[in-house]
């Protein structure tokens, strides 16, 4: 039995005890892991389908339909992949049993990625009223690509605040694991975004 | 475990009986979250959908007895096939594999209490129930699925397919496959974390070797169907243009995502049947699997190429020929893997002391026609025979005895062997051995044929031909294949239900298995094991000190673990020992997510968009509160 670690602790240093003497990775990060490949590989298949389709047409994008602007994208998403590092700084506070610290960091990661959410859905609309998805190939996959990503982005600012909202009572072995796997989901979402981005701004090139 | 049991060690065992019990009746299986509940779950609804699509079959081959016949309409025969396709393969075979089987039998076999996620496995059941009764609902409304189980585009666009038809098809198969997506996370984590002490990788059973290469074949297949059945239904009913020449698409992209999908799922639907065949023979050879470590290898091998072949299902439709050889030479390369098993499987029985009961005789069916549906496989890689058999009922037949001979017939023989372990006692041999050789003969008299007319010309998905072109008597016997096959299957299940009430108790192990399911009583006890098995080798149970020293760590009270409703949790690769996970127990909230999901897809398939945003986030919601309840801290 001694071979054990403690199932739970329930006081943060307690965790950081948990977390010292772990040998393997808890099921919930395994859990996310696994999600995490087959997000992947959903958003392989739709970069991929970018790339069938653009090879497919002699002009892209086709003929009346604007260029990506090229700036504002790049502003926004160094925006967002900056926020990886306070979440980062989140959990390795906790784990040390900082909690105090690691919720003002997620805090502050949530406001800017919300912010970048905003900024983006605003694009989106604007976009869409110029060159709609029912207008070419080009117009459906450049939507669908974005609106995916978008939705991923959403996905993490739930889950960031739900692990905000969990460990307003105090940290927990469980929750830490919760943690973990959020922000390992939200460091997936930051290299979607890059991916999305190259993608989005190829024609440029 | 046949020690007599002493005072201290019956204390602990009515604790967990105490820690682990559910609610009774229809409430605690509504919320059950017990793993070998839910493979039941699992089963009984797939025997279900078996029956419909089963239904289906026999209707087909009425329909197909002779030449011109009008049993069926040729719109019905179109909804017939395609419901046919879609049932045995998402709502039959894989399911029954998995869900059911894998289910019931992978916490057992790794000596765990329940999977990783025990409320993520009931939320897969939930969701798998509720898409198959969403699919199902287009029956009953004249608007089945009718174009093919592929539906390839641009029949299945808006203008040539204008009803709710191909919508039901779309969303059903990503409501199916959200479900099937959770199946194989929870099994790939349970596989990973929850292994018995001591059963590092080399030590698991094959049939877990199977299901983990299942999981992670559709971990990244799925998205690939799933992406393209957002594309056709946002084409469909929101006039994106993916598939469309005119607009910059390509119909060409439907058929890759589709089978970049759809290949590896063929080996999704035959690994389990590897898995099955690998824990049968060696229980009734009497020997441990000859080259264990090539079969593990071989059978994450067949997941693995299953990924680099899929455009050998699109050989005629002009690709340019340096493609066409690469995917025939990849094609060939399966046989590798696929060789190295049939080879294990048959000299394992051959260097054994095989007893025929009905289990081996299921599987001696399988290799059968295993290795014949391979050969015509095979054939199928030289392009130009492809070119010619294309869409023939060559393919039909080679397809079916895949899907069918090698696939079904582990399934059929799994349900014997697993039948005492789950009911406690013992099916009828003589009955079995009968219903063995009625669906042996009946699908190879069913599927053998098709070979030959294929080759005679007759083309795929036809609701009726004319006479006098020679196809007539290969038909009819066909079809009377068919029906020599049901009976076989109904006196499966007549020799089942019979002896679920009347056979002859079993005991724990009445086979003499090798793996850890047979180390506990049957029915197993809600907790699995009074005692977390301690594992030095593949076929534990034939280790009959270490089940020993199980009897006697129960005495002592060493990892007994009855302080709580817990299982341990082990390192991934060594299977060293980590932690105490406490496990979540029994919860209404899957059923709850899994109806708000069910609704969000009527409104999405109603086209009530608001609407169905509304039950996404309610179905949010339910997994908050879910989430909710964590467990019990100290």
């Amino acid at each position: 039995m001694s071979a054990f670690s403690p199932g739970e602790a329930a006081t943060p240093a307690a965790v950081a005890r948990v977390e010292r003497a772990r040998l393997a990775r808890p099921n919930g990060w395994w859990g996310m892991a696994i999600f995490v490949a087959t997000e992947a590989t959903l958003f392989g298949t739709i970069l991929g389908t970018y790339y069938f389709l653009r090879f497919n047409n002699l002009h892209w994008p086709p003929p009346g339909v604007p260029e990506p602007k090229l700036t504002l994208p790049l502003v926004l998403t160094a925006i967002l992949v900056s926020t990886s590092v306070p979440v980062q700084l989140a959990v390795s506070a906790a784990a040390r049993g900082q909690l105090a610290r690691g919720r003002a960091a997620l805090l502050f990661a949530a406001v800017l990625q919300a912010g970048y959410l905003g900024m983006q859905l605003h694009l989106f609309v604007h976009d869409a009223h110029e060159f709609p998805p029912s207008g070419s190939a080009y117009s459906s996959i450049y939507f669908t690509m974005l609106g995916a990503h978008h939705l991923h982005v959403f996905l993490g600012i739930l889950l960031i605040l739900w692990i905000l909202l969990r460990t307003a009572s105090g940290l927990t072995n469980y929750r830490m694991n919760g943690l973990r796997a959020t922000a390992f989901y939200w460091h997936f979402v930051n290299v979607l975004a890059l991916c999305v981005l190259g993608t989005q701004l190829s024609p440029l090139a | 475990m046949t020690t007599t049991v002493t005072e201290p060690g019956l204390r602990r065992v009515e604790r967990l009986e105490r820690i682990w019990v559910e609610p009774r009746g229809l409430l605690g299986w509504l919320t059950t979250t017990d793993h070998k509940r839910i493979g039941l779950l699992y089963f009984f609804t797939t025997l279900a959908f078996f029956g419909a699509g089963g239904i289906e079959a026999l209707l087909m081959r009425t329909q197909l007895s002779q030449p011109e016949e009008k049993v069926l309409s040729p719109e019905t025969y179109n909804q017939l096939m395609t419901m046919h396709g879609v049932t045995m393969i998402f709502l039959f075979v894989i399911p029954m594999a998995i869900g059911a089987f894998g289910n019931y039998l992978v916490p057992l076999m790794i000596g765990a209490r329940d999977m990783a996620f025990p409320r993520l496995n009931a939320l897969s059941f939930w969701l798998f129930l509720a898409s198959g009764l969403f699919m199902y609902a287009s029956v009953f409304m004249h608007a089945a699925p009718n174009a093919g189980w592929f539906d390839y585009v641009p029949l299945a666009l808006k203008q040539y397919s204008p009803g709710r038809n191909i919508d039901f098809y779309a969303l059903g198969l990503i409501f199916n496959g959200i479900s099937s997506t959770a199946a194989a996370l929870n099994f790939i984590v349970t596989i990973f974390k929850l292994r018995a002490p001591g059963m590092s990788i080399n030590r698991m059973p094959l049939f877990c070797f199977a299901m983990l290469a299942v999981s992670l074949s559709l971990i990244f297949a799925l998205p690939s169907l799933t992406i393209d059945l957002v594309y056709l239904e946002l084409q469909r009913n929101l006039g994106f243009h993916f598939f469309d020449v005119t607009q910059g698409g390509d119909p060409l992209l439907w058929q890759h995502l589709f089978w970049l999908f759809g290949h590896p799922e063929v080996y999704i639907i035959i690994l389990p049947a590897f898995g099955i065949a690998t824990s049968i023979i060696p229980t009734f050879s009497k020997r441990k699997m000859i080259a264990f470590p090539l079969v593990a290898l071989a059978e994450l091998l067949v997941a693995f190429i299953g990924f680099g072949v899929w455009a050998h299902h699109m050989f005629a439709t002009g690709l340019p020929t340096i493609t066409l050889v690469f995917f025939a030479a990849a094609s060939m390369m399966v046989v590798i893997p696929s060789t190295i098993q049939v080879f294990a499987w048959t000299v394992t029985v051959a260097l054994g002391r095989p007893e025929f009961r009905a289990p081996l005789m299921f599987i001696g069916g399988f290799i059968v026609f295993f290795v014949l549906g391979g050969l015509s496989g095979i054939m199928f890689a030289a392009i130009p025979f492809d070119q010619a058999t294309t869409d023939t009922y060559f393919v039909v037949a080679h397809f079916h005895f895949i899907i069918f001979g090698a696939a079904v017939f582990p399934i059929l023989g799994g349900m014997f062997y697993w039948f005492p372990k789950v009911t406690g006692r013992l099916y009828h041999e003589g009955a079995a051995k009968l219903s063995f050789w009625l669906t042996f003969v009946g699908t190879a008299l069913t599927f053998f044929p098709m070979h030959i007319v294929g080759l005679l010309g007759m083309t795929r998905r036809v609701y009726t031909y004319p006479s006098s072109l020679g196809w007539d008597a290969y038909n009819l016997s066909e079809t009377i294949g068919a029906f020599i096959l049901t009976a076989g299957l109904l006196l499966i299940f007549a020799n089942l239900a019979y002896s679920r009430f009347r056979g002859a108790p079993a005991g724990p192990d009445p086979f003499f298995g090798g793996t850890l399911e047979w180390a506990t009583t049957s029915p197993p006890p809600s907790f699995n094991f009074p005692v977390i098995p301690t594992v030095r080798s593949a076929y534990p149970n034939w280790d009959v000190e270490d089940r020993r020293a199980d009897a006697a760590r129960l005495e002592r009270g060493e990892l007994v673990l009855d302080e709580g409703h817990e299982t341990p949790a082990s390192t991934v690769v060594d299977a060293v020992p980590d932690e105490i996970v406490e496990m979540p127990g029994e919860s209404p909230w899957p059923l709850a997510v899994a109806v708000c999901t069910g609704l969000l897809f009527v409104m999405l398939l109603t086209r009530h968009y608001a609407v169905a945003g509304v039950f996404a986030g309610l179905a949010l919601l339910a997994v908050a509160v879910w989430n909710a309840k964590e467990p019990q801290e100290q």
